[in-house]
């Protein structure tokens, strides 16, 4: 926490230590190039929004780095582990990291108590007390204690995500992935799981989020990526970015969100 | 907008047609000519089948006479009981000893007890409960039902069984009266429930330890009498060959559908090949080439008998029809749930044990139990290969002097025997499925 920074309205606490590292990374799906010669370094601490056109590759990108996805060139180092064909380096990996998807994925025959406590029991061989209890902790964060012993299909859809965050907070991973969080939720629903974003970010979790929500990007963002047609065309600060962007494709991305 | 009505409208009462028998009656078989005609020829054929079947079948019927001989003597028009009547034990349980029967019916009760928790929502742990039945339950009955001398593997899984079934009855008494599993109730009554899990956990290893200890030596202070193979027929034989591929179909479909999904290529087509081979030959096929083929190309003096043949043939068989139902089911099960357990870290095993099974298997029921009867049916095919199934049974009834030439009743009691067996399970499992789907459709 050297260089910790005021900016906008969240205090950030960058560190020097690198969490993730990717250089030179290709991927293909058969014969279609969707990331090219991607580089980018994320610091402990960092938290970086990705933004660009449907099919750019964002979520590709950041499945990738989750190991969801094979990539065929280049490298990817998470916590000092590279990423390839080792198993155990990848199942490593994904309790270091944690996932949110857009549509949730939350497990529909399990309470949200036992979606919860599922990985902590299973994968991390934690007591059942010790794990309920950090899945109340995690629910109070999120705000829904309440809810614990209902089912994933009984709530909302906004609720739902904010299980899916709590779920992966419970598994205490060491960077958050977030793809497009609040794109299948209805509108009066999204504030309340940026909010819980918010909080986290505050927390000082390495974060790399997929969105379009612009004023989220302002609040919490370190840097914003734009990426178009598999390239990252540009990263600014937030401020530089949004309100100088350099990049003539950059501009005519964000005159359409704007 | 003009206003259209002024007042509210009061509500009446529904139609005729909704409430009274006489306008159900009116609104569904008497609504047109046509109808009416229809409603009436279909009365009058049903009234003439009922009623042949209840004269030919009851009223005329015979049920006590010596052979069938006298049955026509007693009425030419009516049904020959008697001879179903004689041939009940054999029916049920072939040629099996007369003095041994109660081991048969002993085995069937054991079973209806290990497996009844599993139907008290009181009682804890059921998936341990049908775990220790399919890996325990076969042993014991086997032995029950065969009999002879004990070898040491027989001795060691029927001591296993022993203890497996008295803990799953304990533990059903302990879920109904106090709601909680038998291993908790043990720890609090001994007064170790702030110890730490492990310490707990060595403590009820422990004590199945020394259930088992003295299961070793009760069960070898007794033996029953060797009854072999050849012996067992009838219902009882039908009910094991289906019993062991019922039990063994689901969970052989489970890892061939999981071999068919695999990533290694070896393994994919391995199952996929064995799959397609066995769906695509008649049962019927597979138990000549059991019987009559595989015997040679083993080494001479190597013989298995034929149930053994039989129950592997039909087991395999039966295995492979269900992967496809179960791929059908894995398939059914949205990519993202793979993607979600991967996340918080669970690899394949967890994922599939944890996530995509439990799922799958819910949409699957309505198959598996279509599949568990079509298997149950299937298996009078043995009867063709010379094994004395209740099929083979209800025939040879044809064969037995005084009984020569009876066919019709002895094939129609069988016809009853499966309907009510099949009809319940069918029941059985739209009952599942609509309480299952209950429980998650939230
Ligand atoms: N599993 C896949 N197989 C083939 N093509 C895919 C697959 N997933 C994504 N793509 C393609 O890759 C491109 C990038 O997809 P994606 O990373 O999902 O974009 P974004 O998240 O930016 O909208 C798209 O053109 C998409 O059609
Ligand atoms: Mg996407």
């Amino acid at each position: 926490m050297s260089n910790a920074q005021e900016k906008g309205q969240l205090a950030s606490a960058i560190s020097s230590e690198v969490m993730i590292e990717v250089s030179k990374m290709n991927k293909w799906y058969g014969s279609f190039h969707v990331l090219k010669d991607i580089d980018l370094t994320v610091h402990k601490g960092e938290r970086i929004v990705v933004c660009g056109p449907s099919g750019s590759g964002k979520s590709t990108l950041i499945r990738c780095i989750n190991a969801l996805e094979e990539h065929q060139e280049g490298d990817i180092i998470v916590d000092g582990i590279k990423l390839g064909k080792n198993l155990k380096n990848l199942d490593h990996i994904r309790t270091e990291v944690g996932m949110v998807f857009q549509n949730f994925n939350l497990f529909p025959h399990l309470t949200i108590l036992e979606n919860l406590t599922l990985g902590p029991i299973w994968v991390r061989k934690m007591g059942k007390a010790e794990a309920i209890e950090t899945a109340m902790m995690y629910l109070e964060r999120v705000k829904i204690p309440e809810q614990a012993d209902k089912y994933p299909g009984q709530m909302s859809g906004g609720q739902q995500q904010r299980v899916a965050i709590a779920r992966s907070l419970c598994m205490s991973p060491k960077i958050m992935l977030f793809d497009e969080p609040t794109s299948a939720l209805d509108p009066e629903m999204i504030k309340e799981v940026l909010d819980t974003m918010v909080d986290l970010a505050e927390t000082g979790m390495t974060m790399i989020v997929v969105t379009h929500e612009m004023g989220f990007a302002k609040t919490i963002a370190d840097e914003v990526i734009f990426m178009d047609e598999g390239d990252i065309v540009e990263r600014n600060k937030p401020e530089a970015f949004f309100g100088n962007p350099e990049h003539e494709r950059t501009q005519k991305f964000l005159s359409q969100i704007l | 907008m003009a206003i259209i009505k002024a007042t509210k409208t009061p509500a009446r009462p529904e139609p005729l047609s909704e409430t009274s028998v006489l306008g159900w009656l009116r609104k569904n078989l008497f609504s047109s000519a046509f109808n009416t005609v229809l409603t009436v020829f279909t009365i009058y054929v049903i009234y003439l089948t009922v009623s042949g079947v209840y004269v030919w079948g009851y009223a005329d019927a015979t049920f006590v006479a010596e052979t069938r001989r006298e049955c026509y003597g007693n009425s030419l028009t009516g049904a020959c009981w008697a001879g179903v009547i004689d041939w009940l034990d054999n029916i049920f349980y072939g040629r099996y000893p007369r003095d041994e029967l109660w081991r048969i019916n002993f085995g069937g009760l054991l079973l209806a007890f290990w497996m009844a928790p599993l139907w008290i929502a009181r009682a804890k742990g059921k998936v341990l409960v049908g775990a220790s039945v399919v890996v325990f339950y076969p042993f014991l009955a086997g032995y029950l039902f065969s009999g002879g001398d004990k070898g040491l593997f027989m001795q060691v899984m029927v001591s296993g069984a022993i203890v497996a079934f008295v803990i799953n009855m304990a533990n059903a008494i302990v879920g109904i009266l106090k709601q909680e599993s038998i291993a908790q109730f043990i720890i609090k009554r001994l007064g170790q429930a702030n110890k730490a899990d492990k310490k707990q956990r060595n403590l009820l290893i422990g004590l199945v330890a020394v259930g088992f200890g003295a299961a070793y030596l009760w069960q070898s202070s007794w033996t029953v009498e060797f009854v072999t193979w050849t012996k067992w027929g009838g219902l009882f034989l039908t009910l094991v060959i289906s019993g062991i591929g019922i039990a063994s179909a689901l969970p052989g479909g489970i890892i061939l559908a999981l071999g068919r999904r695999s990533k290694l290529p070896v393994l994919r087509v391995l199952s996929t090949g064995f799959i397609e081979i066995f769906r695509s030959v008649p049962l019927i096929t597979v138990l000549f080439m059991a019987t009559t083929m595989f015997p040679l190309f083993m080494r001479e003096g190597f013989v298995l008998n034929n149930l053994v043949l039989v129950i592997i043939a039909v087991v395999l068989f039966n295995a492979c029809y269900m992967a496809e139902t179960v791929r059908a089911g894995l398939q059914a099960i949205p990519k993202g749930q793979a993607e979600g357990a991967h996340t918080i870290g669970l690899g394949y095993w967890g994922t599939m044990g944890l996530i995509i099974m439990p799922q799958a298997l819910k949409h699957m029921i309505p198959n598996i139990v279509g599949s568990f009867i079509g298997l149950l049916k299937d298996t009078t095919l043995v009867s063709i290969i010379g094994l004395f199934d209740i099929l083979g049974m209800l025939r040879s009834i044809s064969k037995d002097v005084p009984w020569l030439g009876l066919h019709k009743e002895p094939l129609i009691f069988g016809a009853i025997l499966f309907f009510i067996i099949c009809f319940a399970m069918s029941k059985y499992s739209r009952h599942l499925e609509v309480k299952l789907s209950a429980g998650s459709n939230h």
